[in-house]
């Protein structure tokens, strides 16, 4: 969130009041709810219908901004970009430095991706995005990427979504914590109109921005994306972003191949990401006076990298990305390619510029993926992967590595090329360019970004990999002896002399558990009800249970309630596998945090 | 709020916030439609911009700019069929045949009937040597359906992919082509005459003959024709036919020497044939004479060029090689005297045995000296096929 951040945190008054109007809109109102009076339009009921207008607004936005960009590139570089041409040297210079002005004096929360201002609306500002900034999005994005910064629509497109969503849930009167989930909803219908690929968009937004599956929002992440995507088809075509030829994957032993491209794959996303990491904060530390030129001297880079003979490394690049697929470049132009990409991608991107970073990963991961696959058929002719199967891996290498997003990586290639029979090179290489990239930049991009704009937005990796406490962790065995409910008092009361507890758990009849203490049984025995059974002494209460697999945050709901919570088996509840305590919990927790000190 | 919108809750009738959506939906449909229609209008203006100049560079010898226009024409109309088949056209006429397939194939999936994607698909699979594809495209191409003048083209694709066949060598498969080609060719003398040279070239002369015959009837002083039916004739061994066209064709085209010296080699075999037609008692024996002597002749000089012993059958001047000659000379001298009492009354067997020699030593000779001349090659040319000279 940035400079967004900043911008966010001077406006923190601003919006508490926004979030604060939302719900504080007066306790009459609360009072008179609607879907309180009507059950036919009860919250979630709405919250779901909202949900596809969230997706069709945010389809309709994303087809404007996509003509918008289209439009700007046509106008400024021509429709056919070519070499020595000055117009891709001037246009992202004099366009960018009229985004350096937009972003300082209009618009300022609007640098960056968008993707970690998503985050940041979800987890600090109760889902609250400025409609200023979606505007500001859509202008400053389609001015920059049109003029040929190196940069692609899909963040943009991904926040301008959120942006609506957020905007339309602020007129409606929903909880806050309906409210805090409406940007993520806003967030996959921008991404998923985007990419045209609705099952991708849906997973980026749950493993990077929502961080977990929950029923309550999936219905609306999806409805929300599928709407948005139709919108989409409906004015724009239903074809795929690229034209895939015809990919294949013949032979298991070719699985090497692949993975030697993951290996590659991971060095240049760590590579790509280390850049941005470094950069960034260096350059944002220069006076105030020079984040005027920044991005002008960024587009003017990349600008001579187009005019000196590869235009083709400016904007998203969809097109070239096509036309890597189709065997037109050689594999040297593809590492070319590659390697200027992630240049040309670091300048755009670190000077600040409205833009976001999954085309260009795309684009860095296909011609990557090429020029591997080339070099791989040199040593071995009898490879039967296409140039467009390495391209396609590539792409998902590249947005394992650097966007540390597996599961949507593995997706969208599966999406994008609608084959599923590079699923497995898919998953291999990706997995190893994970790795890689895990172990040589423990921290993922959008994680370093978020800490370099001084915000503690929770890691989505660190939340997957976080390994979850179970009640076995924290179980006891169980005091001896069981009692059983149909004992008599007086034989219970024997029972128990010898043992050092003083609360005896009781199996109740026909299933249930219950606890007794020693000095109940004591003072039921003083009062001459030892004949009678401890169950017909007792009141008809049951004991709450849990199982040895249950998280062991469940324990702490019912640990304070009674002192012994029975952990019993699945397959049979009369089975007694343990106790569990608040002693027991507590102590499970600290043990853990100094191991997490140590 | 620093934006325009107003957070006030508006939520408290569901049923008019839904209708409030649903109309701003539409006009929004409305709005971006309009919108997507103007943008659409202006890509294709653009796409048929760069197409013309990807034409235009082609005519003028740019194959790789044009390649480049008609990639950026196909960028603002992605699914226009002219862009895409006139892209994969000049891609693989610039040799990048992998990305003019998949152009193709994407074209070919999208309409598998379509003549001039297979047609463009049977060339490229043809440039490859693919002979299994090339039949197949070319097949599509001939039975599919063609934009306009099917007939033609339909015509020009099956002669095209007989030339195909024959470059690489497919004579069998280029035959039947002919045979089906021929069988559904309108009559026209010019039709038939491409498909007789064809049948020509696939050396089944006897079509090729009677292909020639059609067009001669079609028109009869056509001395491509004749020339042709000649040669035909005179390699199915019809050499009174081939005399009979090769002569009209001489005078037709008195230039042509190759149908000169063919005339002329089909008359010497006529003349040297002891068994043609009308050919009796003493011609015969003087014809069979002759071809006897020539045959010695032949022997003779054949066995001094290569230096050969005819009585040792040792090579000169080293022995380290023999030959047959000698034993065809020793057969030669023990025949001759029965030649010299060659009588009208001579048996058959006689007659058969001379000619029998004298095609062994004319095929012999022709091994080791190589191709005679004059009477030894009408000799041999009646070796070669002795049953088929029309009788």
């Amino acid at each position: 969130m940035s400079e967004s951040a900043v911008g966010a945190a001077g406006k923190t008054l601003e919006v508490q009041r926004a979030s604060n109007g939302a719900t504080a809109a007066g306790g009459e109102i609360r009072k008179k709810r609607w879907y309180s009076l009507n059950p036919a339009f009860r919250e979630d009921r709405f919250f779901l219908v909202l949900s596809v207008f969230i997706g069709i607004y945010s389809g309709l936005a994303v087809v404007c901004f996509r003509l918008a960009i289209e439009w700007t590139r046509i106008g400024l570089l021509g429709p056919a970009p070519k070499p020595h041409d000055w117009r891709l040297l001037a246009a992202p210079g004099l366009v960018s430095l009229l985004v350096a002005l937009l972003v300082i004096h209009v618009f300022p929360e609007v640098r960056g991706s968008g993707v970690n201002q998503t985050k940041a609306a979800l987890y600090i500002f109760n889902g609250y995005i400025p409609f200023r900034t979606a505007v500001g999005k859509f202008i400053t994005a389609a001015l920059a990427i049109g003029a040929g910064q190196s940069l692609g629509p899909e963040d943009p497109s991904l926040q301008i979504g959120a942006g609506l969503a957020s905007a339309l849930g602020r007129r409606m009167d929903f909880s806050r914590e309906k409210l805090r989930l409406l940007a993520p909803i806003g967030a996959a219908a921008g991404l998923a109109a985007a990419f045209n690929a609705p099952i991708s968009a849906v997973l980026f937004v749950i493993e990077e921005v929502i961080g977990r599956w929950s029923a309550g929002i999936l219905g609306s992440v999806v409805l929300s994306a599928i709407s948005s995507v139709v919108v989409v088809r409906w004015f724009l075509g239903a074809q795929p972003l690229f034209r895939i030829p015809a990919v294949t994957f013949l032979r298991p032993t070719e699985l090497i191949a692949y993975a030697v491209l993951g290996i590659a794959g991971g060095v240049a996303a760590v590579i790509f990401a280390k850049a941005i990491g470094y950069l960034r904060p260096r350059l944002r530390a220069l006076p105030r006076w020079s984040q005027y030129f920044l991005p002008s001297l960024a587009g003017l880079c990349v600008g001579l990298i187009g005019y000196l003979g590869a235009p083709q490394v400016m904007g998203a690049g969809y097109q070239y990305m096509d036309q890597a697929m189709h065997d037109q470049f050689t594999w040297k132009l593809l590492a070319i390619f590659a390697g200027l990409k992630i240049v040309a991608t670091t300048l755009s991107f670190v000077s600040g510029t409205p833009g976001g970073m999954f085309a260009p990963t795309l684009f860095v991961g296909a011609m990557l993926g090429g020029a591997v696959g080339g070099v791989e058929r040199l040593f071995n002719p009898h490879l039967t992967g296409t140039t467009a199967t390495y391209a396609l891996v590539g792409m998902g290498v590249l947005f394992a590595g650097f966007l540390r997003a597996p599961m949507t990586s593995v997706f969208m290639v599966l999406e994008v090329s609608g084959n599923y029979s590079i699923i497995v090179p898919v998953i291999v290489a990706n997995a190893i360019a994970y790795v890689i990239s895990r172990s040589l930049q423990p921290m993922p991009i959008f994680d370093v970004l978020t800490r370099q704009d001084g915000l503690d937005l929770p890691s989505m990796e660190e939340q997957r990999e976080e390994s979850i406490l179970r009640v076995e962790d924290a179980m006891q065995p169980a005091p001896v002896p069981v009692l059983g409910s149909e004992e008599y008092i007086e034989e219970a009361n024997q029972r128990i002399q010898q043992a050092a507890e003083n609360v005896f758990l009781v199996r109740c009849i026909p299933t249930g558990w219950t606890t007794i203490t020693r000095d109940l049984l004591k003072r039921l025995a003083g009062e001459g009800k030892g004949e009678l059974s401890i169950g017909s002494a007792l009141p008809p209460n049951r004991l709450p249970y849990l199982h040895p697999d249950s998280p062991l945050e469940m324990a702490l709901r019912y640990v304070y309630q009674t002192p012994l919570v029975p952990v019993v088996s699945r397959a049979d509840l009369r089975r007694l596998e343990g106790v569990i305590s608040s002693d027991a919990v507590l102590n499970k927790y600290r043990m853990v945090s100094r191991d997490d000190e140590i | 709020m620093a934006t325009g919108i107003a957070l006030k809750p508006i939520a408290s009738k569901p049923p008019l916030v839904i209708a409030g959506l649903s109309l701003l939906a539409v006009l929004g449909f409305f709005f971006v439609g309009r919108l997507t229609t103007r943008f659409r209008l202006q890509e294709q203006a653009l796409g048929r911009r760069m197409y013309e100049e990807g034409l235009a560079e082609q005519r003028a010898g740019r194959p790789d700019r044009a390649i480049e226009d008609l990639r950026s024409a196909l960028t603002y109309d992605h699914d226009q069929y002219r862009y895409q088949l006139s892209l994969a056209r000049a891609l693989r006429d610039t040799g990048h045949t992998a990305e003019s397939e998949t152009y193709l194939l994407t074209l070919w999936e999208q309409s598998p009937q379509d003549a001039a994607v297979n047609l463009a698909l049977g060339r490229l699979a043809a440039r490859e040597g693919q002979l299994d594809k090339t039949l197949q495209y070319y097949h599509n191409a001939i039975y599919g359906v063609w934009a306009s003048n099917p007939d033609t083209n339909r015509l020009n694709a099956w002669f095209e992919l007989i030339e195909i066949l024959l470059r690489q060598n497919a004579r069998p498969q280029a035959q039947a082509e002919l045979i089906s080609l021929s069988a559904e060719l309108p009559k026209r003398a010019d039709l038939e005459l491409r498909v007789a040279n064809l049948f020509a070239q696939a050396q089944d002369y006897e079509h090729a003959l009677g292909a020639y015959q059609r067009v001669l009837q079609l028109d009869r002083g056509n001395v491509a024709a004749l020339t042709g039916a000649g040669e035909a004739a005179f390699a199915v061994g019809r050499y009174r036919s081939a005399d009979r066209y090769l002569q009209s064709a001489a005078r037709g085209n008195p230039q042509d020497e190759h149908a000169a010296e063919m005339l002329r080699t089909s008359n010497l075999v006529l003349e040297a044939d002891p068994f043609g037609p009308r050919i009796y008692g003493a011609e015969r024996s003087r014809r069979l004479r002759a071809a006897f002597e020539a045959a010695g002749e032949r022997l003779k000089a054949c066995a001094v060029s290569e230096g050969i012993d005819l009585t040792t059958g040792h090579r000169l001047p080293s022995d380290v090689e023999s030959s047959d000659l000698p034993s065809l000379n020793g057969r030669w001298v023990q025949l001759k005297r029965k030649v010299d009492r060659l009588s009208q009354a001579s048996s058959d067997e006689t007659q058969d045995e001379i000619m029998s020699l004298v095609f062994d030593i004319e095929q012999q000779t022709a091994q080791q000296c190589g191709p005679p001349s004059g009477m030894d090659q009408a000799l041999l040319i009646l070796s070669q096929n002795p049953n088929g000279v029309e009788r």
